[in-house]
């Protein structure tokens, strides 16, 4: 009995874990609104869930533009939770940010 | 470009130190199981020892991933399967940790009451990581023999290499 449950908890715990790969996705060069889900300051990147529950992961460049209310701000104003609008451009599978506005 | 860049810089810390951990893990499973098999508690021992070192290197491993993570993925073509090789190696990480965890607390003695079930989890999570250290290190080279992750491309004359 003992050595079931042992064996059950592994093979639910190894599921688990591979259901946590592949969670974003890309999608085609355009403008997009959505909800910041996490913001890596390091790595100037931010994680958007979009209106059509997509995530994009986002990589910021020296090109890209980031603004609220028509102000260029600084990349730490970015927080979880806030409301952005964000233009994108499709390279490869790769989503580079042309413009990302802070709505709220 | 017209000079050749730094080396090592930020993207190749990585590739320095991934290949460590990557056969320490492997060799550990091998000489683990081959212990067990063929009854050597010397060999059984030392795979259970190369566990915890190969974790540490593991850990290194993600550790130069992720500063190597910000640079190559401005410059890559598809960064979803550096995000899946990301994802992958975290999990190969957490499980090769638990072993050594089991390992430790069964080095001082602490899971004697439960040896076989001990034994039967160490063997279950080896072969669970040696699967996803697999299809880590696969995805690893995809992105540098694919899409030349953290890769230097000569100039077509290679005229930085004249100087």
């Amino acid at each position: 009995m003992k050595k079931h449950s042992l064996i059950i908890s592994f093979v639910a715990a190894i599921a688990f874990l591979i259901s946590c790969s592949g969670d974003t996705d890309v999608v085609e060069s355009g403008t997009y609104k959505g909800e910041i889900q996490k913001v890596k300051p390091d790595e100037t990147e931010i994680y958007v869930s979009t209106d059509k529950d997509k995530t994009l992961e986002l990589y910021f460049t020296d090109e890209t533009e980031l603004t609220q209310d028509g102000k260029m701000v600084d990349f730490s104003e970015l927080e979880k939770g806030q409301k952005v609008e964000v233009k994108v451009e499709k390279v490869g599978k790769r989503l580079d940010p042309l413009t990302v506005k802070i709505l709220e | 470009m017209n000079g050749l860049p730094d080396f090592p810089r930020t993207e190749v810390w990585h590739p320095l130190v991934v290949h460590f951990p990557l056969a320490i893990l492997l060799l550990a499973v091998v000489l683990f199981l081959a212990g067990i098999i063929f009854r050597r508690v010397f060999i059984e021992n030392t795979g259970r020892l190369l566990f915890v070192l190969g974790t540490i290197g593991g850990w290194l491993a993600i550790i130069t991933g992720t500063l190597a993570d910000a640079v190559v993925s401005r410059e890559i073509c598809d960064p979803t399967v550096l995000e899946t090789h990301e994802t992958n190696a975290y999990i190969t990480a957490a499980l090769f940790s638990l072993i050594s965890v089991v390992v430790i607390l069964d080095y001082f003695g602490f899971l004697n009451r439960i040896k076989k079930l001990s034994l039967i989890l160490l063997i279950g999570l080896s072969l669970a990581g040696t699967a996803f250290l697999t299809y880590t290190g696969h995805l690893g080279a995809k992105l540098v023999y694919q899409q030349a992750a953290g890769v230097y491309t000569p100039s077509e004359d290679c005229r930085e290499f004249s100087k």
